[in-house]
């Protein structure tokens, strides 16, 4: 359902449990925060908790606690969204205090040193006092990409987290947190009707304003392999990270690249681990992935992450990894893998579908998928069909896929080096 | 400390609505005559089903031996059986759509699996063959050990692992649950003879137990599970009884140096107590008003008001013969002392002041909504019926919890927080750079200082 503003409101029944989850999803992200102001649509996120016209600064927190329930928000490149999972008998008031911030944030520059303060803590605790802190989330898109809006400090540089104004909070907050930038999602022990007409009344009369214009993410073409190095200050083992830009959503490129994810990454059965950890035994650790199938819109990576056994090379390790893409390239992925990987990928969709955030959120992963469609493709109700897409991908369409995009000249490697060894070295 | 006004409440928030009832789902208790016990919970939520196959033996049974010896044998039994290798293992459970993980703690050993319910019976034969027909091949042993050698080295740069090894040492000496880690030198002398042994002992029937939720039908996954674990056979291993340890008196402080540290990681801890003891709902509510929850007074005050740290959290760790108590916030490193003032200013204020019917009954909606949400998923669910089996908590535990905490009072909670938020004797932890919050930490009590490697200084 879509409000006269522009709301687009969904809602998922299913009575299980005495639960709701309740989402707010708006259209904006890391990649659309203004220049000189890296981290800010982060920072803003923690704004949005700290006071609106009707709920004062703790009021929100208190009023979804003290009902039963948990909250949350996060940041990531195309959305910001805001979360809540309660007892059926809240959702009434959880709807309100999602509207009450969407209609006017009512914040103070006492609230944003004191949210500057915990941003700070936030990125120290995270980054830059733990070993391998930001790798390679942080480390490979400026390496990777030429657009500002790829390739920035997403966390953001203290410099910028100083500079920001409560005046650019208030601006942020008008050009992007407007009914017609949102979708809002209602999941679990409610009636559709019931849904509906509680958005209406809440969300109902809170203004559109004009559509947001989003900066073009678009990338120049790569034509060749990109590097970096970043220092590690406390780990022990040298690292690397791969990146291969891949295909836009929703094509058949970007579902063959999902079986192509599954054969690569899956747990200790996927080629990569297998061949690096268990077989040629030169790395401690691999992991990587498509970081949110579902939830990208604009230029992304197909990320490797590496630690090795410091006895290895940097070029050796990465000419393991490369023996394993080659071989991908020359035979592909025959068809009786491919049916086990489509029966992985189909119980790992369920999961996902039915998963939590921490654990914490009941259908937090339908939740995200739901918006998702809804904000970047219009349409819930391709929810029905996504699984189809991946359970058809064939063979040769995997092939392909591969030598389209794990190609070197469209890809960036980041080398974490302990300092310690480096400065042996030297 | 300016005076803040007083907190402005919501106006116009909507009432809640009449509440629904939570109806927990009927758990079918059965014994296989070789004494594994199996419960079995339908959940069609999803066409997956969850299990975890316990055995009621850790690290702590073996802890004389070497530290982690428990998990070490855990992590080596899935690369291999008598009739299959590792890569064929690791293909069977994807072919399964499976997820399988191997593990063990203080007082348990565990292989947790999911997968698709259409093939239920086949991941069951394989959980069954890894259970009773690991054969801990002499290479994947070498390769886990080079593994776990690394890993122990790198676990020694991290801020939240430094103090939680150090914490456990100070609260519980010379007992088992001291021990959380090995060191470079006892993982390089694990003996693969050492592992079979404790799975020998550990994997056995009689010290099982099965706990499965999911889609399927509970009296058609019980033939499945006969047949599966029907012939295996095996004693309960003998369960040691250390001694119970010291309380540590008076506030003391460990400081771990990290040198170059840009944050410093306070624990503080305690002891408390277990699952099982009749004060755990009154503590988990104290808890939860303390530091356990985004709405308590800790996070209120050092996040939401002072800015000194992003994540501080309060919590009860049981475990199965000890339990403690603890609270944990990675600060800036100038005010290592201000968030220790506070820290300990909010177990003092629950000590002396009674808190409001009002807040009461905020922390108490809190716990028992959280609690009951526990029943949406599969996971979910299985994980708070394993904490009451595990425990051998009543089998009305989860009717009757939310009863339980919405029957304490305000002087309950004051008695709880006397007793167990013990500020007076508290044990300090701060892991950072020495010359930053030394002298801040002084302030505490007398300070004994550590490298990351665990040695004096």
């Amino acid at each position: 359902m879509k409000l006269p503003n522009g709301l687009q409101v969904v809602v998922a029944p299913d009575a299980t449990a005495p639960v709701v989850t309740v989402g707010v999803y708006y259209k904006i992200g890391f990649r659309l925060e203004p220049q000189g102001r890296s981290g800010f649509a982060h920072l803003f996120e923690h704004m949005m908790f700290q006071g609106s016209a009707n709920a004062p600064k703790m009021q929100h927190i208190k009023l979804i606690n003290s009902s039963g329930g948990v909250l949350n928000g996060t940041t990531s490149y195309d959305v910001t969204n805001y979360f809540e999972a309660v007892p059926s008998n809240a959702l009434e008031r959880v709807l309100w205090l999602e509207a009450d911030r969407m209609r006017a944030l009512k914040v103070d520059d006492e609230n944003l040193r004191n949210q500057r303060d915990v941003v700070k803590e936030e990125v120290r605790v995270n980054v830059l006092n733990q070993p391998y802190g930001g790798f390679p989330w942080l480390d490979l898109p400026p390496v990777a990409f030429r657009n500002w809006a790829n390739a920035h400090n997403f966390y953001g540089d203290f410099t910028d987290l100083d500079a920001a104004t409560l005046c650019d909070v208030q601006a942020f907050f008008k050009t992007y947190y407007l009914p017609n930038n949102a979708v809002l999602l209602m999941l679990g022990d409610l009636k559709p009707d019931e849904g509906f007409a509680l958005a209406r009344k809440h969300y109902g009369d809170i203004p559109a304003g004009p559509p947001p214009r989003f900066a073009d993410p678009a990338e120049p073409v790569q034509t060749e392999e990109r590097r970096g190095d970043v220092a590690e200050k406390f780990g022990t083992l040298p690292a690397l990270a791969i990146g291969y830009t891949i295909a836009p959503r929703r094509t058949p490129d970007w579902h063959a690249m999902g079986l192509l994810e599954q054969a690569l990454y899956g747990g200790r059965a996927g080629r990569l681990y297998r061949e690096l950890v268990l077989e040629k035994q030169i790395a401690v650790d691999l992991s990587g992935g498509i970081d949110d199938l579902f939830g990208y819109n604009g230029p992304t990576q197909m990320i490797t992450r590496i630690l090795h056994k410091p006895e290895y090379s940097s070029e050796a390790t990465l000419a393991a990894f490369d023996a394993v893409i080659h071989e991908v390239h020359h035979n592909g992925i025959s068809s009786s893998e491919l049916e086990q990987l489509k029966v992985k990928w189909r119980s790992d969709f369920y999961a996902m579908l039915e998963g939590s955030h921490g654990g914490s959120i009941p259908k937090f992963g339908l939740m995200h998928l739901l918006a998702c469609l809804t904000l970047f493709d219009g349409d819930p109700q391709l929810v029905n069909s996504i699984l189809d897409g991946f359970l058809a991908v064939k063979p040769d369409e995997v092939l392909n896929a591969a030598r389209k995009y794990l190609r070197r000249e469209n890809r960036a490697i980041v080398f974490r080096k302990p300092e310690a060894a480096v400065k042996e070295a030297a | 400390m300016a005076t803040r006004p007083a907190e402005a409440v919501a106006v116009g928030v909507p009432p809640l609505a009449p509440e629904r009832s939570v109806k927990w789902p009927k758990r079918a208790k059965s014994r296989l005559a070789n004494g594994l016990d199996v419960i079995l919970v339908e959940s069609h939520s999803i066409p997956k089903f969850h299990g975890e196959l316990f055995f009621r033996s850790g690290n702590a049974a073996v802890a004389d031996r070497a530290p982690a010896l428990a998990d070490m044998t855990a992590t080596v039994a899935r690369t291999g059986t008598t009739r299959h290798t590792s890569r064929q293992i690791e293909e069977t459970l994807r072919g399964l759509g499976a997820d399988l993980g191997t593990n063990a703690g203080a007082d348990t050993s565990a292989i947790s699996f999911a997968g698709l319910s259409e093939f239920a019976e086949p991941l069951l034969q394989l959980v069954s063959e890894l259970a009773r027909e690991a054969s801990f091949p002499e290479a994947e042993f070498e390769r886990e050990r080079r593994q776990k050698l690394e890993e122990v080295k790198l676990q020694r740069t991290e801020p939240g692992f430094l103090a939680s090894e150090r914490v456990r040492k100070v609260l519980f000496g010379a007992h088992p649950y001291a021990q959380v880690a090995p060191s470079i030198e006892q993982v390089a002398a694990y003996k693969r003879s050492d592992l079979e042994r404790v799975y020998r002992d550990f994997y056995t029937p009689e010290n099982g137990l099965l706990l499965l939720v999911g889609d399927f039908d509970s009296t058609e996954i019980l033939t499945k599970i006969e047949d599966a674990f029907g012939a295996w056979s095996g004693k309960k291993p003998a369960a040691p009884q250390p001694a119970a340890p010291p309380n540590p008196r008076g506030r003391r402080v460990y400081l771990v140096h990290v040198p170059g540290a840009v944050q410093a990681q306070i624990l503080v801890g305690s002891h408390a107590i277990t699952r099982k003891h009749p004060d755990w709902v009154r503590l988990a509510l104290t808890n939860a008003l303390y530091g356990g929850a985004f709405n308590s007074r800790l996070v209120m005050n050092i996040r939401e008001d002072k800015g000194y740290t992003y994540s501080p959290r309060s919590g009860v760790n049981p475990l199965r013969q000890h339990g403690y108590f603890s609270v944990s916030a990675a600060v800036r490193n100038d005010v290592v002392a201000a968030s220790l003032t506070e820290i300990f200013y909010e177990m003092d204020r629950l000590r002396s002041i009674a808190v409001t019917e009002a807040e009461l009954a905020d922390a108490q909606h809190y716990l028992s909504g959280v609690f009951s949400m526990g029943i949406a998923t599969q996971e979910g669910l299985l994980s708070q019926l394993s904490v009451v089996a595990l425990n051998e908590l009543p089998d009305d535990y989860l009717e009757t919890y939310r009863d339980k905490v919405r029957a304490l009072t305000p002087d309950d909670l004051m008695q709880t927080a006397r007793k167990y938020l013990d500020s007076p004797n508290m044990q300090i932890v701060v892991v950072g750079d020495r010359a930053q919050i030394e002298s801040q930490a002084a302030l505490f009590g007398e300070v004994e200082g550590f490298d990351a490697q665990g040695n004096r200084f």
